[in-house]
């Protein structure tokens, strides 16, 4: 009886606890000797195939890239900084605007007690019911889209207007695209 | 002055910013060898390099996990293997075509002339196996693996394992020995 294929191969990977026969075999039986010599030729043939070098370095294309973590550089940090700066002043500006509107909109604020919070929901409820028979868009009082008196409109427009320009520098700077170094 | 060790690079590749150059430094170290294993999976030069360079990225994004009590080198052979293989089969329909076109050009009287070097013999004849053939192979001739760790490493059965090394045998034997 010769050996199988699959002794054969697991005799030349290490992979078998039967050499001690299986080489007893192959001293006794030309067959499976020649079977097994084809083989093994097979095998260094098959890792004999030279390694390549490579023509171009792949480190040179990994070691720049940008995933690779690293500090913000000075100049993004100083366009956010302007920015939240302006966004501050924008703020400021604006509060006497927004106080004013939510004055004229809003009653004067009292702490109301739960019962009175769940009458006051039920009211609400039943009047935006009502409300769906009759619906219309509210009018803005003209007297809230005035300027504070104390600003000229012409410096606040400018104020503005530098805001502006320092956010869309700030966004083209975040968003621009950047050169792939991998590609 | 002494070289670091890959495990002094790799602990100052996971400190961050000034963890680049050490990790550029383990690409320089392993680049030909797993470029070298993605050819030999791919049968494709830029494919290859490609790939390689994804292999050291995820390596580099898996660093933090990374037991340092193990070998880099193989390590990092390993998953190039596992990519490839991966890369291939999600080919695989591509791959069925390339076959095709293989087969065809190998009735060509000419292309048999091209294909002189036993290397480029080897090298055709490892491309026209099926990927999980082809990893097998890898794993076990080219990265000296035993069969157990292949298991582990494709995630199969021992079973499969032999089988697929065998068969693999037998097609590369069939390959290279067929009469011209």
């Amino acid at each position: 009886m010769h050996l199988t294929d699959e002794q054969l191969n697991e005799y030349l990977d290490n992979e078998t606890a039967e050499r001690a026969q299986i080489e007893e075999h192959l001293t006794a039986c030309d067959e499976c000797a020649a079977r097994f010599s084809a083989l093994k030729a097979l095998f260094a043939e098959i890792e004999s195939l030279p390694e390549l070098e490579l023509t171009q370095s792949i480190a040179a294309r990994i070691t720049t890239t940008p995933s690779l973590p690293a500090r913000l550089p000075p100049s993004l940090t100083l366009t956010v900084t302007l920015q939240a700066v302006g966004a501050l002043i924008a703020l400021f500006f604006a509060a006497p605007i927004i106080r004013q509107y939510f004055a004229s909109v809003l009653p004067a604020v009292s702490i109301p007690s739960f019962y009175d919070v769940l009458i006051e929901i039920q009211i609400y409820f039943a009047m935006w019911m009502r409300s769906f028979q009759s619906f219309q868009l509210p009018t803005i009082p003209t007297e809230i889209l005035s300027l504070p008196k104390e600003i000229p409109p012409a410096i606040l427009s400018v104020i503005l207007l530098g805001i502006l320009i320092i956010w869309l520098i700030g966004n083209w700077w975040l968003l621009r695209k950047r050169p792939n170094p991998l590609a | 002055m002494t070289a670091p060790t890959d495990r002094d690079l790799i602990v100052r590749a996971r400190r961050g910013a000034a963890g680049g150059d050490a990790f550029g430094e383990l690409v320089t170290r392993y680049q030909t060898g797993v470029f070298n294993v993605c050819y030999r999976m791919l049968h494709e030069h830029d494919a290859a390099a490609d790939l390689a360079q994804e292999t050291f990225m995820r390596a580099f994004d898996r660093l933090h996990t990374f037991d340092l009590e193990r070998e880099f080198g193989p390590w990092i052979r390993r998953v190039a293997a596992n990519l490839c293989l991966n890369y291939l089969e999600s080919l695989k329909a591509t791959a069925e075509l390339d076959e095709e076109r293989d087969t065809d050009e190998s009735v060509r009287p000419e292309k048999q002339v091209e294909v002189k070097e036993r290397s480029a013999q080897i090298h055709d004849a490892l491309s026209s196996l099926p990927p999980h053939y082809r990893v097998v192979v890898e794993l076990r001739h080219y990265q000296e693996l035993s069969y157990d760790e292949i298991a582990a490493e494709l995630k199969i059965p021992l079973s499969d394992v032999k089988s697929h090394l065998f068969r693999a045998r037998k097609l590369l034997a069939e390959k290279l020995h067929a009469p011209d």
